[in-house]
Parts: C-alpha cells; sequence; structure tokens
C-alpha cells in the first residue's frame, strides 16, 4: 500500500494487488462479524441509511414511517438489514482501491468520491426495492438479492476500473 | 462489443490516456453484457441448483459417515438440508436459498465478455476457466451452508456434536464465503485474468 509501486513486473504487480486485497476484504469482513462492532458501527450506520431512505420515499409521496432500521407505510414494511446498506460494496470498493498502485491523494479522492456514489446507487435501491414491495410484492425477491444486489456491485466495480485506469503508477524500472 | 487484434496495451503506446479509453469501453460493454448474462444466467438456474444440490450432498457427505444429509429441492431455487439420522417429522432441519450463491455469476459473464481489444477466443478461454473456479466455489459453499446449519443452528444438537471451534470456524467460514467471497469473486477472477491492463508500463514512469 506504498505511494510507489514496488516491483517492475507486471505479474508480480499483478499477485501483489491479490494478495493485499484478499488480506484487507478478509480482515475487514471478519471485523464486520464482531458484535461490538456490529452493534456500535453497522447498527447506526444502517439506521442512518433508513433515515436517509424514508426521507427519499416521503419526497417521492410515500406514507412512510421509520422504526430503528424497519421502513413502514401502510401497503408494505421493509427491515433494512446488513447486507442491504451497501457496506459490503464499499469493504470491496475500499480494498481494491487500496491494494492497487497508486499514490495515496490518489486513493484518498478515490475513496471519498466512491464511497459516497456507492451510497447513492444503494439509497436509490433501497427506495426502489421498497416500490416494488409496495407495488410489485411478486417481483420483490428476485429485485432484493439477483437484481439489485448486482448492480451494486456493478457499481463499485464499474467505479474502481474507471479510477484505476485513470490513477495507476507506473511500476519502477 | 467485438473482438479486435490483442494488443496488451491499453497502456501501451497511447499510455493514460489509451488505458482510461479502454477502462469507459470495458464500463460500456458490461453495461451492454449484463442483459444477455442476466438471461442466460436465469435460463440455466434451475439445471445449475439440481447440479449444486447434489454435488454439495456428495461434498457434505465426505464429511460424515454413514451418510445422514439430503438436500431435497422444493423449487427452481430452494432446497431443504434434512437429515435420515433423524426422525421424519424432524428430518428437515433448515432451507437454503440456492439461486442466492451463484447470481454474481451475472456479473462475472459480464465483465469477462466486455474486455475490449482481446480475441473471442481469448475471452471464452478466459470465462471458461473463471466459471470452472466459481462452480468449484459454489460447491464449497453450499458445504459452508450445511456445516453452519448444523453447527450453529440447530439447539442442544449443535451444541452436542460441535464444539466452540468448530462452531466458530463453520459460522465465519460461511460468513466469509457468503460475503465477501462471493460477491468479490468475479472481480477478483477479472483481474487475475485483466489487471495488467490497467497498469502502466514501467517505460511510462
Amino acid at each position: 500500500m506504498s505511494d510507489a509501486a514496488p516491483t517492475a513486473s507486471p505479474r508480480r504487480r499483478q499477485v501483489l494487488f491479490l494478495v493485499v486485497f484478499g488480506v484487507l476484504l478478509a480482515g475487514s469482513f471478519t471485523l464486520l462479524s464482531v458484535n461490538w462492532v456490529n452493534d456500535h458501527a453497522v447498527e447506526p450506520f444502517t439506521a442512518g441509511v433508513a433515515r436517509v431512505s424514508g426521507a427519499a420515499l416521503r419526497l417521492l409521496g410515500q406514507d412512510v414511517t421509520l422504526d430503528g432500521t424497519v421502513l413502514r407505510s401502510p401497503d408494505f414494511a421493509v427491515n433494512i438489514e446488513n447486507g442491504c446498506n451497501g457496506v459490503e460494496t464499499m469493504l470491496i470498493f475500499m480494498a481494491a482501491v487500496l491494494a492497487f498502485p497508486a499514490s495515496w491523494r490518489s486513493r484518498l479522492a478515490g475513496l471519498a468520491i466512491g464511497l459516497v456514489a456507492i451510497q447513492g446507487v444503494n439509497l436509490v435501491r433501497v427506495v426502489a426495492l421498497f416500490l416494488t414491495g409496495a407495488y410489485l410484492p411478486g417481483f420483490f425477491d428476485a429485485s432484493h438479492t439477483v437484481i439489485w444486489q448486482t448492480l451494486v456491485i456493478l457499481s463499485g466495480v464499474l467505479l474502481w476500473l474507471l479510477w484505476a485506469s485513470r490513477f495507476a503508477l507506473p511500476a519502477r524500472a | 462489443m467485438t473482438g479486435k487484434a490483442a494488443s496488451r496495451g491499453a497502456g501501451g503506446a497511447e499510455g493514460g490516456t489509451g488505458r482510461r479509453r479502454w477502462a469507459w469501453r470495458l464500463v460500456r460493454n458490461t453495461v451492454l453484457w449484463l442483459i444477455p448474462a442476466a438471461a442466460l444466467w436465469a435460463l440455466l438456474t434451475p439445471s445449475y441448483n439440481r447440479f449444486l444440490e447434489l454435488a454439495g450432498q456428495n461434498l457434505v457427505r465426505l464429511t460424515e459417515s454413514p451418510d445422514a444429509t439430503r438436500l431435497l429441492p422444493r423449487d427452481d431455487h430452494y432446497a431443504a438440508i434434512s437429515r435420515l439420522d433423524l426422525p421424519p417429522s424432524r428430518e428437515v432441519v433448515g432451507s437454503l436459498r440456492v439461486t442466492d450463491l451463484h447470481f454474481p455469476a451475472i456479473l462475472l459473464v459480464a465483465l469477462f465478455l466486455a474486455v475490449p481489444d482481446v480475441p473471442w477466443k481469448e475471452r471464452l478461454a478466459a470465462l471458461g476457466l473463471a466459471l470452472v473456479v466459481s462452480a468449484v466455489f459454489h460447491v464449497l459453499l453450499v458445504l459452508f451452508w450445511v456445516k453452519f446449519t448444523y453447527a450453529t443452528q440447530l439447539g442442544d444438537w449443535s451444541l452436542a456434536r460441535y464444539g466452540a471451534f468448530a462452531r466458530n470456524f463453520w459460522g465465519l467460514g460461511k460468513h466469509l464465503l457468503d460475503l465477501p467471497v462471493k460477491l468479490a469473486l468475479p472481480f477478483l477472477l477479472w483481474t487475475w485474468f485483466y489487471l495488467d491492463r490497467l497498469l502502466p508500463r514501467g517505460e511510462e514512469a
């Protein structure tokens, strides 16, 4: 994770990227599985996602009330849980940015913009899922896992590709 | 989405500009490939689920003697986890949405078919290899789901047969495989084949 790429061989840089990415990913998700981290970081964050999603739904004219992480309307209720808060994609994106050979300045800029963008996509997902549940309940299951999970992960991967193509540091000769 | 002659360098003579243009084409192609990839995945899902149930059941049985586990298809998406050594009224101990184990394959197919400036033959060979690795991973994930159910979800039955280490091993293993590894696998495999195209040559320094 140093600013200067340490090796010249593209294959070695590739392997180094994969190793660092894997370690960061496993470490961050192991941390997430600790109850204390879940209770003191993930749950409050998820409650924040629920609050913002509730506000967005009210802007769209939905009669929504919020109870912790549960969004409820007369037609439908949904509990925003781990997996629906965008944290997984944020961690994958973060690990990929930190593992890639780029300057720290580029990494910090990438993280700041990328994480906000991923949360933007996740907000669209929660709002769209709520509306799907309320008006097209037959499509909710497929939308919930397959469609939106894929789209949120895709957004993280594509953002990383665009960032990496711009900020990659050359290897030392 | 056409395959031109391979030029190993999104970052070749054109340097950073070429790399950025290549990445934008990759992004566009990935989005375009998403719907065909999703359609193919949806078409193959029922058969692939049967394969995973059978392969997963055989893998779980390698860890037990005598054979006790049965994975029974409930519909196109769900499988029931059942044990032959429990009374018939209690033999179903859990269920598993098999489809949820492999939907990231949509992203994998789209990403691998979208790579610009790589001949079709090379793209398809890389995709084939990535799909084989993914299939092995999916079978392993079935094993972890079933063992996680046995080790942590069956109350006294779990406590009597699995110690603290085993419960943590299967629990953390399932957590890591089912979230980060499953979701990041398409990206990981893609970078294994194509990351060098995003890296500048040494002479660009």
